[in-house]
């Protein structure tokens, strides 16, 4: 009978087993969350109920480039500047600054009285130490290419000299920046959130776990994060605007995908969602919710870049045959209409900017004329490499069947992001391939330098598009003072690439977001994760 | 019962009305439910899902027959082999396939899928990788036990090789088993493909798999909850078909890996 | 004892097996772990400097070396990605995970139990027909489409549960049901089988002869001797448990090891995989020695081996 005991045994236990999990699971019920009471008559309270798909991945500034992190970056933390809705520098940490005559010595004056959220006052030693730790070897930023050419960068990133000469803290509240050389961009890059700022020893301290230890100046900070299911952000008590933000917290609840997050938008638990592709449609005809959307052209432009080194895809014509084969507006359509065809690279709402070309429309007779023309009257075939994320595949497989029309035949090849990654910067793998840029900021040398300069075929240039012709200008502009002699060169940089086809231009995406009656400030930006430091929510009834 | 299902798992490829690869719906981005003439509806860009899902069946069970003989072949050779000549051979064998069993298959599947870029032809080998283990497993304890019976023994007395007797003594008398497992090992491998494409590493597009439309489906299926239904129980009858022959073979005894 | 000794040291053997054969698979996988780091617009030289960071400039068995003597310490390592330790990630998921499994398992077993238990005595009649379709319908359908099947009526058009995400009982409950209703037909469909084998055996006629209730026979006696091999496959089917999980956690967004595993290989995050694969390897692995010993306790007469 010990046979059966001992079966017996092992049922019960494996029963105890899945019951004491159960429980313990139970146990573990969401807490709730208590929030200050709303005045009333006021802007003030309130909390933003948000749902993501995925975790965030960091919030440590010097390491998080991607969306996600960013939005929650931004709201922890502060650079010196940063852009208003129009995409315009302004005053942030930074209440002015001066640049010297030969644009290589900035001097910040940093507003008074600011300090972190825990108490410890803010100082230009932090900017300093900021910048340092991204330079730093050891923190792995992305960040660090942007500001090597502060004078004293590389010194201190090989380890020759402990601190990078270039950033002096004058006193408390000034600060003092020397470029190795002019850069009309620096600006810019101190707007990144690779430049905000973190108290300086503490970061040192902590390292690798300051990402879940996260102390700044910004208008929030984190109160709660627990990992696969929620964040919360809370009210900085501290913040250097005394009336901001209006809302008393914003919680993020993770592992909702767009369907869920959608039914949830739908019955009110949520205050901002995504519009799901099959809703879409229902939602544009339905003048009531209509309304309540918000749309935005972003800077952005998908694109199927051609590797020019690859017959029969070096021969230009061929290149211009693709782009005038793809039917955008049905491409467009499959996005339910968001998005704006692109008749070249830089996208039209980049302030300051206009190319001046007329772009490639849809023209499947002049393709095959011109296929003919470079020897291809019977077609060809060859592979579209994308990695595979649901929009990607389906637009690829509209694409194929444009392409079919002509006469050429496009493989799909669906590849893993770090394979695809790897194989791009192959000379000689991939023929066309699915990506898309979005700017870093507002500047047209984003665009054409990052991707079709010569020099950069081992970064960004993944074409291995190269022209002298437009190195030159793209040369010259980057260093002019001269704003319209800037754009000017831009333009004509710009008029020459498209005419060569590197790439086949897609479209420039819309992006759209429904929000709840009751939220009101929301704003969309061209290329920053929005912010919520100036929404506020009606009071409950 | 099951010669039934098989024969309509097998007819359909023939029949496809439409080009699945094409657009044929009078619109894009919104899927049609079904009507004539597409009985099944169409999709999100406007494919006749009757079509695709035809196709697809030619490609699911052509996947989960050579996945299964890539299965059964290596399977069948470490089992046999492990079973037969026991000793250090059965030991060593054994625990290599521990340590394949220990990874987890679907991560192994992802990895190789990576290192060995996406087409049928690597389904067919990275199915055959992750699932042998378990034919291996089930052939062994058959040797196990063939290898005791009078006939064996009686031509290893009289001094066969070794090579003959297992090709003919103890395979012929494995074959039922052989069988079934390779019933079985196909409903395996056709839902072992189903998941991949679902995941998104499996047969690369426009080739219509049952378990990418599944995957396409996704999110769609408040709006057109047919495009997910009618690829699943296409998955469902090709499975079922395939188990109820290993079923018909083996009898209502036998529960063959327990 | 010994045995045992013996059984633990072998699996020793295959866990570090296991290590080697990943690590040469992560590195084999096309791509360079430093560049997904670095992400897609950096320049050359950051994507050196992180590279060297990270030691992935050393050659592979330098870096294997390193990667066995921190293991050996008890140090899994930083996940590339986020930078959290290794240990932390996976402990916060395997219980998620766990809580999945264990709860799949639990229901699989209880419809294991119910419906080898109603069905045996019906043997041969239509309902045993019918069930037997039913059970082969059920463990032939692709877990994740029963999963989306359940989202979509359980989910959405009845409103019962939660579409997703990680959590209390409540977001359980749908994912541990998909999970185990598969492999409960299964476990079913074994128990009848051997239900009724042993149901018509000399002991049970006897035992109902003595005049024992009908109930007491099927539960206490038959049971009892029919559920050995049950046991034995509860405990071999981890591994396919596991396959079911990974697949279920992406359709529910459950937070769990599956998930995180899957996106660890396509970007790369070596500890984050080697961790996953060490552990679900662990796990695998005691389990099969766990079984093989109960097996052995039970039945001293079968030869190991």
């Amino acid at each position: 009978m010990h046979m059966v005991a001992a079966r017996g045994r092992r049922l019960a236990s494996a029963v105890a087993l899945a019951t004491w999990v159960v429980a313990g699971v139970l146990g573990c019920a969401r807490d709730r969350l208590d929030w200050p009471a709303r005045r009333s008559g006021d802007r003030h309270g309130g909390v933003l109920s948000l749902a993501a798909a995925e975790d965030v991945p960091t919030l440590d500034p010097a390491i998080g480039y991607d969306t996600t992190s960013w939005f929650f970056e931004e709201h922890l933390f502060e650079t010196l500047v940063t852009y208003d809705e129009s995409s315009t520098l302004i005053p942030a940490l930074a209440e002015r600054w001066e640049i010297s005559p030969d644009r290589r010595r900035y001097r910040f004056v940093l507003a008074a009285g600011v300090v972190f959220s825990d108490g410890t006052p803010l100082t230009a030693s932090d900017v300093v130490g900021s910048l340092e730790r991204v330079l730093e070897p050891r923190t792995r930023s992305q960040g660090a290419e942007y500001f090597r050419g502060i004078r004293g960068a590389r010194e201190f990133v090989t380890g020759t000299a402990t601190h990078v000469a270039g950033l002096t803290a004058l006193d408390t509240g000034t600060l003092a920046i020397e470029l190795a050389e002019p850069d009309p961009l620096f600006l810019h890059k101190l707007a990144l959130m690779f430049a905000a700022v973190v108290p300086a020893a503490l970061a040192q301290r902590l390292g690798d776990d300051f990402t879940s230890q996260p102390i700044g100046s910004g208008p929030f900070v984190l109160r709660e994060w627990r990992r696969g299911e929620r964040i919360v952000l809370a009210r900085n008590p501290r913040y250097r605007r005394s009336d901001l933000p209006y809302l008393d917290g914003i919680v993020e609840q993770i592992g909702v995908n767009q369907q869920l997050a959608w039914l949830m938008f739908e019955s009110g638990e949520l205050d901002v969602a995504q519009i799901p592709p099959a809703d879409f449609p229902a939602v544009m005809r339905d003048p009531a919710r209509a309304e309540q959307a918000i749309h935005a052209t972003t800077l952005t432009t998908a694109y199927l870049g051609l590797n020019c080194r690859m017959p029969p895809l070096d021969d230009r014509r061929v290149r211009q045959a693709l782009n005038y084969a793809v039917n955008r507006a049905e491409v467009i359509a499959l996005l339910n209409g968001r998005g704006i065809p692109a008749r070249g690279i830089v996208p039209p709402n980049l302030p300051g900017y206009h190319g001046d070309f007329p772009g490639y429309g849809f023209d499947p007779t002049k393709a095959r004329a011109l296929l003919a023309e470079a020897g291809h009257a019977q077609g060809f075939a060859t592979e579209l490499w994308t990695q595979g994320a649901d929009t990607d595949v389906k637009i690829a497989q509209k694409i194929q069947q444009d392409l079919a029309k002509i006469g050429v035949d496009l493989g799909i090849k669906l590849v893993a992001w770090s394979p695809f990654l790897e194989a791009i910067r192959q000379p000689r793998t991939v023929p066309i391939f699915d990506l898309g840029w979005s700017a870093d900021f507002p500047d047209p040398s984003n665009f054409l330098d990052v991707l079709f300069h010569s020099s950069r075929w081992d970064a960004n240039n993944h074409t291995f598009y190269a022209n002298p012709t437009v190195d030159r200008l793209l040369d010259r502009a980057r260093t002019l003072a001269d704003e319209v002699e800037r754009v000017h060169l831009y333009a004509e940089a710009e008029r020459l690439i498209v005419e060569d086809a590197p790439a086949i231009f897609l479209y420039h995406p819309i992006t759209y977001v429904i929000r709840h009656p009751r939220v009101h400030g929301y704003a969309i930006h061209a290329f920053l994760p929005a912010r919520l430091t100036e929404v506020w929510l009606d009071p409950e009834p | 019962m099951g010669t039934l299902l098989v024969a309509a798992a097998l007819v359909g490829p023939v029949l496809a009305p439409f080009d699945p690869a094409a657009a044929v719906a009078p619109q894009l981005a919104e899927p049609m439910p079904p009507a004539a003439p597409f009985y099944l509806g169409t999709d999100d860009l406007g494919r006749d899902v009757l079509s695709r899902l035809l196709y697809g069946a030619r490609i699911s069970l052509l996947v989960g027959v050579i996945a299964m003989i890539v299965t059964m072949a290596i399977g069948t050779a470490i089992g046999l082999t492990a079973g037969y000549f026991g000793g250090v051979t059965d030991v060593l064998l054994m625990r290599a396939t521990d340590v394949m069993l220990a990874f987890p298959g679907l991560l192994l599947a992802v990895a190789l899928v990576a290192v060995l870029r996406p087409s049928v032809w690597t389904i067919f080998v990275v199915i055959g990788l992750v699932s042998w283990t378990g034919v291996a497993r089930v052939i062994r304890s058959e040797v196990l036990s063939l290898r005791e019976r009078e006939y064996v023994l009686a031509a290893r007395a009289m001094g066969g090789r070794n090579g003959r007797i297992l090709w003919r003594h103890v395979l012929p008398n494995a074959l039922p088993t052989i069988v079934v497992i390779a019933a079985l090992s196909t409903s395996g491998t056709i839902l072992l493909d189903a998941g991949l494409s679902f995941l998104g590493i499996g047969v690369p597009p426009p080739t219509p798999t049952w378990g990418r439309m599944i995957q396409e489906a996704t999110s769609y299926y408040r709006v057109a909850p047919w495009l997910m239904l009618f690829p699943g129980v296409a998955v469902l009858f090709a499975v079922l078909s395939f188990n109820f022959i290993a079923y018909g073979l083996a009898g209502d005894g036998r529960a063959p890996g327990a | 004892m010994r045995y045992l000794i013996g059984r633990l040291l072998w699996a020793l053997v295959v866990l570090v097996g296991t290590t080697w054969v990943t690590f040469a698979i992560a590195f084999l996988v096309p791509g360079d772990p430093a560049r997904v780091v670095a992400g897609p617009r950096a320049d050359a030289e950051t994507v050196a400097t992180i590279r060297h960071e990270l030691a992935l400039d050393l050659p592979v068995p330098i870096q294997y070396g390193r990667y066995l003597t921190r293991l050996a310490r008890g140090d899994l390592g930083r996940s590339y990605a986020t930078r959290q330790p290794v240990a932390d990630i996976l402990r916060r998921r395997l219980s998620a995970t766990a809580t999945l499994a264990c709860a799949g398992l639990a229901i699989a077993i209880v419809i294991g139990l119910a419906g080898g238990l109603v069905t045996a005595p019906l043997a041969g009649t239509w309902v045993d027909r019918a069930t037997l379709i039913g059970s082969l319908a059920l463990l032939s359908a692709p877990v994740f489409w029963l999963g989306m099947l359940a989202l979509y009526y359980v989910g959405f058009r009845w409103r019962l549960l939660p579409l997703g995400g990680g959590g209390d009982i409540r977001h359980l409950a749908m994912p541990a049901l998909v999970l185990g209703i598969g492999t409960g037909a299964y476990y079913a469909r074994l128990l009848h089988v051997n239900l009724v084998t042993v149901l018509g055996l000399d002991y049970i006629r006897a035992a109902r002869a003595r005049g024992v209730s009908r109930v007491r026979v099927v539960a206490v006696h038959a049971l009892r001797n029919a559920s050995l091999p049950l046991v034995t496959v509860i405990g071999l089917d981890l591994a396919a448990l596991l396959n079911g999980v990974v697949l279920t956690e992406t359709v529910f967004h459950w937070p769990g090891l599956g998930r995180l595993a899957f996106d660890a290989v396509l970007n790369l995050d070596v500890p984050v995989i080697m961790g996953t694969v060490l552990l679900s390897a662990t796990l695998v692995v005691l389990s099969n020695v766990a079984v093989d010993l109960i097996y052995r306790v039970i039945d001293p007469r079968i030869r190991l081996g």
